[in-house]
């Protein structure tokens, strides 16, 4: 019987493949709406798991989280110094890093923070943490070796930046891979950031920038006496100039509190009139909230294809198989049972369909990998692409719905007489 | 060994006042050789589907060694032939992809859950008998007279009590037509087979021990 199917196959191998293909590609549609979005929500919620609660100035909670753990540049107005004084002092605080913003190199974001961060990060993989003001860590993805050195650019990825030509960093660690864009980011002292940008903005008699992240910070009032000439590059991190009030500030500060309720307690306290606390899991189930419709409408977009693709295909077997009413009757003829003639075109029909399921299930997967790892070199999340046991079931389903649709062309073989089957 | 005694059959199909096969009475010993001659159109296909039950009688019976196959529901009707009759058809009815091997064997298979012992060697040497010499060539690539001969290997290898061929010869040439013929002949006569053939080929229908001639769907005397 399969020996006769295999034949059968092997003669009509150019159909049979075509049928098996568009199979594949319509399914491989639906898989990939699906995976893809799981990848995309996966990926985000993981990178954001790493942060507890961001603070910031009043503004926009999703620009606020989308600037601080996303790392997308964008104007952000600045948080007083005394809040990030008050956060670091506070009992219920484990760690409050500041994140400040504004220059870039080759395309990774500097990001200024403390060393905290890189513990809160999940730590070192190679190298060590700040200890000068002229240190830099990078992220696991950033393509700089331990003992290079880089200027930093004024602006932000991707806009034609003027070079702090006088200020030089020397990378001295990289942090262990997190999943998260920091992957692609460059973590320098934040008093450095202040400095560069203090220095840069006297330097050249700029007028304050309204234009807020730490290109403002010229704005802010600036004489806590240090030297910030071109040669802090080996003077020593001054952690306690944190707590002090007479820095120029930071637009986001990520805050890992000691418990829940302790969690809970500071975005109470924290979202106040020039506050604002947000958990970036609430804002992100926001934003899912909004594209979910749209993913609806793309998993509607292709179950209607895969529907017109299963009727096409449907039709095309059914067709196939009065055309082989001769061949099926002549079977019937020499003596095979008629359900054995039914399984045999129910089989080789049901063979091309789940081929084309499963191969669909493998081509959905393979392109949502190669979507999905693009996006994770641009980006940095880390996009896990993962079946489920659901999509077992989808699977299963599937092929439960295909067996059951393969039997329409095999009850037309059964159907009729062999006589009738011979004179067609 | 079958004998056939046919009795009351009438066959009708819907809008025609006539009906297509009318044998009040007709019957053939086991063993016995019959060609089956007539115009097309004179209920030739129709007997050849009835008798092998192919298609459901109408009314009357068609007993062959007593068992009446126009009693028998399709599902029965269908193991009956395959256990009893061989078929040869004018367009070979056989499948391009297998060898000539599988496709004597391909009834079998197919009727059975495993091979019957003993029925490889009998397709080898059958189809050594009729004269192919590589039953591992694909079908498709020979010759129409050797699908013919591949075909009555097919038909012979359950050992029917019935063969029936519908025209064998009609559409191969003279010479092939000849030697299927011969070998149709000599392999029923070997077997001991009951054999029923529907054909316009002189040369075959003499060579039958009885002439069965359709018109209008009756026997002409």
């Amino acid at each position: 019987m399969f020996h006769f199917i295999l034949a059968d196959l092997r003669r009509n191998w150019i159909g049979a493949l075509i049928l098996a293909l568009l199979i594949a590609l319509a399914t491989a549609l639906g898989v990939s709406v699906t995976l893809q979005e799981r990848a995309l929500r996966l990926g985000s919620a993981r990178a954001a798991a790493a942060f507890d609660l961001v603070v910031g100035a009043a503004g926009s909670e999703t620009q606020l989280i989308l600037s601080s753990i996303f790392l997308q540049p964008a104007p952000l107005p600045l948080l007083p110094p005394e809040t990030l004084a008050a956060l670091r002092a506070d009992p219920r605080v484990e760690n409050a890093v500041p994140v400040g913003f504004g220059d870039f190199v080759a395309g990774y974001p500097i990001v200024g923070t403390t060393s905290d961060a890189v513990e809160m990060l999940g730590g070192l993989g190679e190298g060590e943490g700040f200890s000068h003001m002229g240190d830099a860590i990078v992220g696991a993805q950033v393509s700089r070796a331990i003992g290079d050195s880089f200027h930093p650019f004024h602006g932000a990825v991707g806009e034609a930046g003027e070079v702090h030509s006088h200020v030089e960093y020397r990378v001295v660690g990289r942090m262990a891979p997190t999943g998260t864009p920091w992957d692609r980011a460059i973590l320098v002292p934040i008093q450095s950031v202040w400095a560069t940008h203090a220095n840069h903005d006297h330097d050249h008699g700029h007028e304050p920038e309204q234009t807020a992240g730490l290109a403002a910070v010229a704005s802010v009032p600036h004489d806590h006496g240090h030297d910030h000439g071109p040669g802090f590059a080996g003077e020593a991190v001054d952690e306690s100039e944190l707590l002090h009030t007479d820095n120029p500030g930071v637009p986001a500060i990520l805050v890992k509190p000691k418990s829940i309720a302790d969690a809970y307690n500071l975005r109470q306290q924290y979202r106040t009139e020039t506050t604002l606390a947000v958990f970036p899991g609430e804002v992100l189930t926001r934003l899912y909230g909004t594209l979910g419709d749209a993913r609806r409408i793309l998993g509607f977009v292709a179950t209607g294809a895969q529907l017109l693709v299963g009727a096409a295909i449907l039709m095309v077997v059914a067709v196939h198989v009065l055309q082989r009413r001769r061949q099926i009757g002549a079977l019937r003829a020499f003596g095979a049972p008629r359900p054995v003639v039914m399984g045999m075109v129910w089989t080789e029909v049901f063979i091309l369909v789940a081929a084309g399921v499963i191969c669909g299930f493998a081509i959905g997967y393979a392109i949502v990998r190669a979507i999905s790892g693009y996006l994770a070199r641009n980006s940095g999340v880390a996009m896990p692409v993962e079946f489920q046991p659901a999509d077992l079931w989808t699977l299963l389903f599937l092929l439960a719905a295909c067996a059951a649709a393969t039997l329409l062309p095999a009850l037309i073989a059964y159907r009729q007489t062999p006589a009738q089957a011979l004179r067609s | 060994m079958l004998a056939l005694s046919v009795d009351g059959l009438q066959v009708r199909y819907p809008g025609l006042p006539v009906p297509a096969l009318d044998l009040p009475s007709l019957s053939l010993a086991a063993g016995e050789t019959a060609a089956l001659v007539g115009p097309s159109g004179s209920g030739k296909t129709t007997f050849i589907n009835i008798v092998t039950g192919m298609e459901r009688a109408g009314s009357g019976c068609v007993a062959w060694n007593d068992e009446n196959i126009a009693g028998l529901p399709e599902g029965g009707r269908d193991r009956w032939r395959a256990r009893n009759v061989g078929l040869v058809m004018q367009d070979f009815h056989l499948f391009p992809g297998l060898s000539a091997e599988a496709n004597v064997l391909l009834p079998q298979r197919l009727s059975h859950l495993r091979l019957p012992a003993g029925m490889q060697s009998r397709a080898r040497e059958l189809l050594a008998r009729v004269g192919i010499e590589r039953p591992e060539q694909l079908v498709g690539t020979t010759s129409r007279g050797q699908m013919q001969r591949v075909a009555v290997a097919r038909a012979l290898v359950g050992r029917p009590g019935l063969i029936v061929a519908d025209e064998p010869t009609a559409s191969l040439d003279a010479e092939s037509g000849a030697a299927v013929a011969d070998l149709l002949v000599e392999l029923a006569q070997e077997a001991g087979s009951t054999l029923i053939v529907a054909s316009h080929d002189g040369r075959l229908i003499e060579r039958m021990g009885r002439t069965l001639r359709l018109e209008n769907g009756r026997l002409a005397a």
